[in-house]
């Protein structure tokens, strides 16, 4: 340490002092307590006192709990794997530069500026079994009757699933500038070899953000296993808890003043969450998962 | 690339692809823009209408459902909530960031990349599993139902997103700058408050962007931190429109209109900063 640096040490302390307050308060803290309370017997206002793992006993026989667990999965899987090839294909088509694109780029991201408030209850409007478009245009197509979508257990988990996946604005943004920084020479040389269009997307391009297809899809997996606000707005989990998440039931726990099965419910979910992202940076590369995704 | 490929004749296979393209290019901007397209013109239309004919146009165009909106769900006091709780979230988020990224792009001391590391990993963190203890730490502390509880925490949830952002716009900032002031007398608060912070004011902007759309979009833990209307936000507000005894589904319209202009006019303005702040890869979460 130089003497300069020395003289400035009380002010680096005070610089930090804000960040480290906050980041303890809103992280640090909440993780010790979640993990203290997880293991306890507690209703909120009163006692608390320890039951080891008597919560995740509960939890891992509560079948609307293993049900909300399996919905997360099915969300972590559409998420990584329909959004995120959705979101390849238009950021391929729009890397080519077509007329309009950097506007399209635009207005793609517009709706993840849109509150999920709003976004919910514009489509549980579309979804209606009375007024909604979507029974709307199915009828004018002649495709079936009205079907009441959110009301239904056998659609309601995709209903909802299929209007979060085809929102791709964020992904897309991620991947596109990911395709732009490969350099041009690459698809020249390969031009001049002869090779077609759709032979440098999948020789030269998907190779080439291999790295950044594996964050998105890691990335979107993550957001699936944690996924609440949407599906609490338009069904609150229902009907008879066919949409439930983990989310979901950590809410309705707390709510029914359950709070050590809550906090049990937060670690599964931490656990969970953290679990897929290492899985699926396994598979799909070998770097490492915290620097990439917070880098 | 090749721009003028399609006008070197006729070519089936391409045209296939054109078409293709052009399709799903159109699919997607239908889905981000239609749905809202629809809100806004049935927020114009009575209730009566919307179920009778949900793709009408408005028979004339009335601003009853916006005069509804406003009165039933007190409009103006919901948006004036969430402006406070914004801006102060906002600000306090920027206080944060810029001091902790001034000395984490600046200063060389032990366990620095560590605590950098560690607080940009936070966003690898769940927050709806924090539920329990946010809730706990609002109502042990005496926040509860009130707006700083809410500024406290949005503040404090985006700080791994800005302390990203604005530490790697500060690292760019060339040293020179500074040795030259120091050389001029500048003191270590003055390098901070006349040179570093003017400088990064884009990396502020970025930042300050994304938390301003984060807290003024956040519902979860407005729920949970509040019940009576003199701390609820717009967002929490739209959800009250359908407990009420009747659905007033064109007036709930309304109101998420107005809820939605904010947000879309600062993405209107500073959309560069956004998606550039998205595809400098420090903000992935």
């Amino acid at each position: 340490m130089t003497k300069k640096k020395g003289a400035n040490h009380p002010w680096i302390i005070v610089y930090m002092l804000p960040l480290a307050v906050f980041f303890t308060a809103f992280f640090i803290f909440p993780l010790v307590f979640n993990v203290s309370t997880s293991m306890m017997k507690w209703k909120g206002g009163g006692e608390m006192t320890w039951n080891n793992f008597a919560n995740y006993g509960k939890l891992f026989q509560d079948d609307t709990f293993l049900l909300s667990m399996k919905n997360n999965v099915i969300w972590a899987l559409s998420q990584g794997f329909i959004q995120i090839p959705l979101a390849t294909i238009v950021a391929l088509i729009l890397a080519r530069n077509p007329r309009g694109w950097k506007l399209m780029r635009t207005i793609y991201f517009l709706p993840n500026v849109i509150s999920t408030v709003a976004i919910a209850k514009v489509w549980t409007a579309l979804y209606n079994p009375q007024f909604g478009v979507i029974n709307g245009i199915l009828k004018s197509l002649g495709l079936g009757g009205a079907r009441n979508w959110l009301g239904d257990m056998s659609t309601a988990l995709p209903a909802i699933i299929l209007m979060t996946v085809i929102y791709i604005g964020y992904f897309m943004i991620i991947i596109l500038a990911s395709i732009m920084n490969i350099p041009k020479e690459l698809y020249e040389a390969a031009e001049i070899d002869g090779a077609t269009k759709m032979q440098q997307e999948f020789r030269i391009t998907i190779p080439m953000i291999r790295g950044t297809l594996a964050t998105a899809i890691t990335l979107a997996m993550a957001y699936g296993m944690r996924h609440f606000e949407t599906t609490y707005l338009m069904t609150g989990g229902g009907p008879a808890y066919s949409t439930s998440t983990m989310g979901i039931a950590l809410y309705l726990k707390m709510d029914a003043l359950r709070y050590g099965e809550a906090s049990a419910a937060g670690i599964i979910l931490i656990l969970l969450g953290t679990l897929v992202i290492v899985a699926i940076r396994r598979a799909l590369g070998k770097s490492d998962p915290m620097t990439e995704a917070a880098q | 690339m090749s721009k003028n490929r399609a006008e070197k004749g006729f070519n089936p296979k391409a045209a296939a692809f054109g078409f293709m393209k052009w399709f799903t290019l159109l699919f997607f901007l239908a889905i981000a823009i239609l749905p809202f397209l629809w809100l806004v013109v049935n927020s114009f239309r009575t209730n009566l209408e919307l179920e009778t004919a949900p793709f009408g146009f408005p028979a004339r165009l009335s601003f009853e459902n916006y005069r509804n909106a406003a009165v039933t769900a007190d409009l103006a006091r919901l948006l004036l909530n969430s402006v406070i709780v914004a801006a102060g979230s906002v600000i306090l988020n920027l206080v944060i960031a810029s001091m902790a990224g001034f000395i984490l792009s600046r200063e060389k001391f032990r366990g620095r990349d560590a605590i950098f590391t560690i607080v940009t990993a936070g966003v690898l963190i769940p927050i709806i599993s924090f539920m329990v203890p946010y809730f706990w730490m609002v109502t042990t502390f005496g926040l509860y139902d009130k707006l700083v509880s809410l500024i406290f925490t949005y503040a404090a949830i985006n700080i791994p997103v800005s302390v990203s952002l604005i530490t790697t716009f500060m690292r760019a900032i060339p040293k020179e700058l500074e040795e030259a002031a120091t050389i001029d007398g500048c003191g270590f608060n003055q390098r901070f408050a006349k040179i570093i912070f003017p400088l990064s004011r884009s990396g502020l902007a970025t930042a300050g962007t994304f938390c301003f759309i984060y807290a003024w979009n956040e519902f979860v833990m407005a729920m949970l931190f509040t019940s009576s209307v003199k701390s609820r936000t717009i967002q929490l507000g739209i959800r009250f429109f359908t407990s009420q005894f009747i659905t007033d589904n064109t007036g709930m319209f309304a109101a998420i209109v107005l809820s939605i202009i904010p947000s879309v006019l600062v993405y209107v303005i500073l959309h560069d900063k956004i998606i550039s702040g998205l595809t400098a890869g420090a903000v992935k979460g």
